[in-house]
């Protein structure tokens, strides 16, 4: 056996497993997992109308920042 | 009658009772008007799938008490408390919502506020229902978002996250990610070190050994610096506080290691320890853990306390009412209060007069009546009337506050002995590290020889197995916390086993800790024969704690108990109740009630009484009085046997702490206490130098709870008697109290074990390292081995015996 394939494989078991711990943190750090209950019911609602609700809730925050942008030079 | 389900709720009623209504073809039932209107509304917003989502959970219905407090939420004294105001001018306030059963509810709230004009954020925790919300104070006002909330039939308190939750949940988070870390790190290690471990004894080749020394090098590494950072904080502060503790151990044990290790590898003799590196901080690491896992949930329960607490009052000036903040009351305002409203400035009553619920001052929960020219105390909770009163003290002074105060005080001050408990381990490990420069010293004198020398003393610090001493405590401690926990104790950190285990004295209240906290019948005469179903009907109309105890008394002599349809029923208060049956009239409550209604009584005694009569004449009486918990006395006297002092502290008045003291075979009784008399009793045992254990369950026992060295709380007890406390029994057994501190002691015992063990390990290893007689083989042996056997002595612990009759347990 090479040590070159013994390298290889450490390193791309490695990183493999080193790219689901980061997932894994980035959703712990986003907040993901603060509510076990929610996170499970979560495939359950999940449905067009739920992506409609999160369109809807981008834009109102949308039109909430621009509203604060115009209304700077106001004051 | 056919019974139907309520087309909002789903809870069960007879339909004969029900609102009928056909909506577009479909024959709906309401069980009030509360699900008829949230019904509709939902329908209207094109929200009724949520009845799909709902499914066969039940919710409560709404209730259509119209509430005016609205207009208190756009109060600027409620804003500056509550709200947080972003830097794009957005607001920011958390609630806790009530009313929330299923995920469905969480659904509905969030989409409810979603649709509403300008909130822009709404997120809703179903585990604790806490929601924060984020909202653009132009378009929408705080009131308004509360009415949307209590319009679908929930209810919206508000509390302030910035006390402690904040920091918890950072802290949770920041473990995780952490324990993530060096699970990942260790498990990876593992197999490798299995490559490693077989190549030793099969023989590797070097250059394939260097591989796997550098893979797990690079495994290591994170582990130690990210996950490991926090024994290093620890050893730092320790260091600054020139204390040795069990973090600058770990630091210490495990970075040496890590250092040498390195050094194995770049030099390619020798064996590496990356293994062994990441299993420590592994394993402690995910002790800690646990430790703050159980705080997060403590905290959680103590919002809803302070969130009751009302911020205004309505102050009467001159005839007009107006609602003032209760920082802003001075003494002389006439405050008026109505019923259900918590008492928060201290006064005497002006005019009118009601019952009043002390239970949070004194923990007994028979109401007391009170009229003009009575004092009021802040904690208490007016039940059924609308009085005026004068305020006698301002708020800062009244004694809700300063039990407010008091708690938060004595919360930061809780005394250490934690630190004791580490000081074993932390003398060794000065002693090993002194061993291990002498070592180098020595060597370097006697060789002149830097790199062996080094060697040597790194080793003896490996061999000194920082594992084996690392795990002694955690381990221990982590088995005899799952072994209460398996009997429904609860420790909230590990350190309060070596505490408890290490007290002398233990300090117990009354009611609701060693008796029940609700009368019951002990005594009851028949004079004549009588329809039970009429006593039945007349105590089931009320919610005095009497006529609840003589409800659950016929019920358990009874069977077929119905309620028959009283007419007139009249409750007066702090006397009795009265009905007419038919032509009867019929009339229950005490001794001075009946001398009113001209009704002779021949019983007398300590405990309450209630007399029942029909058309003035009598036909029954029942003595009440509060019951012992079953098992109390053989608790207290395990307690005694295991050589505990025991003392009652109590808010009662002498007459019923004596005897109930006499009954739990308790010498030493302390009554009438109020709150901050029980704290400082707790601080004169203190000062006589005994440990102290209280137990408790109430509002009045948090403080003492708090200065307690151990506080154990009934899990039925406030959640903020809870919340202070490091021990809580969630069954409410007395015997808990005494198998807490049995695995206490039990616990305890392994530490000293472990720690003996590794201390005699060390007496033979250590020396032979020194001399430099440490092979490769012995080392990477010896320190799992040490590992092992301490697991094993501590796994011990869940052999520890109970009492007779837990054994199917």
């Amino acid at each position: 056996m090479s040590s070159n394939i013994m390298i290889l494989m450490l390193s791309v078991s490695t990183f493999l497993g080193a790219l689901g711990l980061i997932a894994l943190l980035w959703g712990l750090k986003t907040g993901q997992f603060d509510d076990q209950s929610k996170f499970i019911d979560g495939a359950r609602y999940d449905n067009e109308e739920e992506l409609r609700d999160a369109a809807m809730m981008e834009e109102k925050k949308k039109s909430q920042k621009e509203k604060k942008e115009n209304y700077r030079p106001a004051d | 009658m056919a019974k139907v389900k309520c087309t909002h709720c789903n809870l069960i009623f007879d339909e004969s009772a029900m609102i009928i209504e056909e909506v577009n073809g479909d024959i709906c039932y309401f069980c009030c008007h509360g699900c008829q209107g949230v019904y509709h509304l939902l329908r209207n917003e094109g929200l009724d799938t949520f009845y799909a989502k709902l499914g066969g959970a039940t919710l409560t219905p709404p209730t259509n008490v119209p509430r005016d407090d609205l207009e208190r939420f756009d109060l600027d004294g409620f804003r500056k408390k509550y709200v947080k105001i972003h830097h794009d001018g957005s607001n920011e306030i958390n609630l806790i919502i009530e009313g929330i059963h299923c995920s469905a509810c969480v659904w509905l709230n969030e989409k409810v506020l979603h649709k509403t004009d300008g909130i822009i954020e709404a997120t809703i925790n179903y585990t604790n229902n806490k929601a924060k919300i984020i909202w653009d104070n132009e378009t929408i006002g705080l009131s308004q978002i509360i009415q949307t909330i209590r319009s679908i039939g929930y209810d919206a308190f508000p509390y302030d996250p910035a006390l402690q939750e904040e920091r918890a949940t950072k802290t949770r988070r920041d473990y995780y990610a952490r324990i993530l870390v060096a699970v990942f790190g260790m498990m990876n290690i593992m197999w490798i070190a299995v490559a490693q471990y077989a190549g030793y004894f099969t023989g590797i080749e070097q250059r394939f050994k260097d591989i796997l020394n550098v893979a797990e090098f690079v495994l290591a590494t994170p582990v130690l610096f990210y996950s490991g950072s926090v024994f290093f904080r620890g050893a730092y502060y320790g260091y600054k506080n020139r204390i040795v503790n069990m973090d600058t151990l770990v630091a210490t044990g495990a970075t040496l290691a890590y250092i040498y290790s390195i050094y194995a590898m770049i030099s390619k003799h020798g064996e590496v320890y990356f293994d062994s590196v990441v299993m420590i901080i592994t394993f402690v690491l995910v002790g800690k853990y646990l430790e703050v896992l159980s705080k997060k949930h403590a905290v959680d329960t103590l919002d809803l306390l302070t969130s009751t607490i009302p911020t205004e009052v309505m102050v009467v000036h001159n005839g007009i009412k107006s609602l003032v903040a209760v920082e802003n009351i001075a003494i002389g305002d006439i405050i008026e209060v109505r019923a259900g409203e918590k008492i928060v400035i201290d006064g005497i009553i002006t005019d009118g007069a009601g019952s009043f619920d002390e239970s949070s001052l004194t923990g007994e929960s028979i109401p007391l009546y009170k009229q003009e020219g009575d004092a009021i105390l802040s904690g208490s909770i007016c039940l059924d009337s609308v009085i005026r009163y004068r305020a006698t003290k301002d708020a800062s002074n009244s004694l809700l506050h300063s039990i407010v105060t008091l708690l938060e005080e004595s919360v930061t001050k809780k005394p250490k002995i934690e630190q004791l408990a580490n000081s074993i381990s932390g003398y060794f490990s000065v002693v090993i590290l002194t061993i291990a420069i002498a070592t180098f010293i020595g060597w370097y004198l006697y060789d002149n020889n830097f790199e062996k020398a080094l060697i040597i003393s790194i080793s003896v610090i490996v061999i000194a197995c920082p594992c084996a001493l690392g795990l002694a405590t955690p381990m221990s401690t982590l088995v005899g916390i799952s072994v209460a926990a398996k009997r429904g104790i609860l420790f909230k950190e590990a350190t309060f086993l070596e505490n408890m285990a290490k007290s002398t004295m233990v300090a117990i209240d009354k009611t609701g800790t060693i008796t029940e906290g609700k009368p019951s019948v002990v005594n009851a005469i028949t004079h004549q024969e009588f329809d039970y179903n009429l006593l039945y009907s007349l105590v089931i109309s009320s919610n005095h704690p009497i006529s609840q105890g003589i409800k659950i008394f016929l019920e358990e002599q009874n069977n077929n108990l119905h309620e028959l349809k009283l007419k007139e029923m009249q409750t007066l208060q702090a006397k009795g109740i009265m009905a007419k049956y038919d032509t009867h009239s019929i009339a229950g409550g005490n001794d001075a009630f009946m001398k009113e209604l001209g009704i002779k009584t021949t019983l007398s005694s300590k405990h309450s009484l209630f007399f029942f009569a029909i058309d003035g004449v009598l036909v029954a009486s029942f003595e009440l009085s509060d019951k012992l918990r079953i098992g109390a006395k053989e608790a207290l006297l395990t307690l005694k046997s295991l050589g505990l002092k025991v003392v009652m502290l109590t808010g009662d008045h002498a007459l019923s702490a004596n005897a109930i003291a006499k009954e739990a075979g308790i010498d030493n009784v302390y009554h009438s206490l109020l709150p901050q008399d029980k704290a400082k009793l707790i601080d004169d045992f203190h000062a006589k130098g005994e440990r102290v254990i209280m137990v408790g369950d109430g509002i009045n026992d948090s403080i003492a709870l708090a200065k307690a060295d151990i506080a154990i709380a009934m899990g039925s007890g406030a959640d903020i008697a809870i919340n202070v406390s490091d021990v809580v029994l969630l069954d409410e057994k007395p015997q808990k109290i005494a198998e807490a501190y049995r695995i206490s002691k039990r616990t305890y015992q392994a530490i000293k074990e472990n720690l003996s063990f590794s201390i005699v390990y060390n007496i033979i290893a250590v020396p032979l390292a020194v001399m430099g007689f440490v092979y490769p083989l012995v080392s990477a042996l010896s320190m799992s081995l040490s590992s092992l056997i301490v697991v094993g002595n501590s796994i011990r612990i869940k052999r520890i015996k109970f009492n007779k009759g837990n054994k199917n347990e």
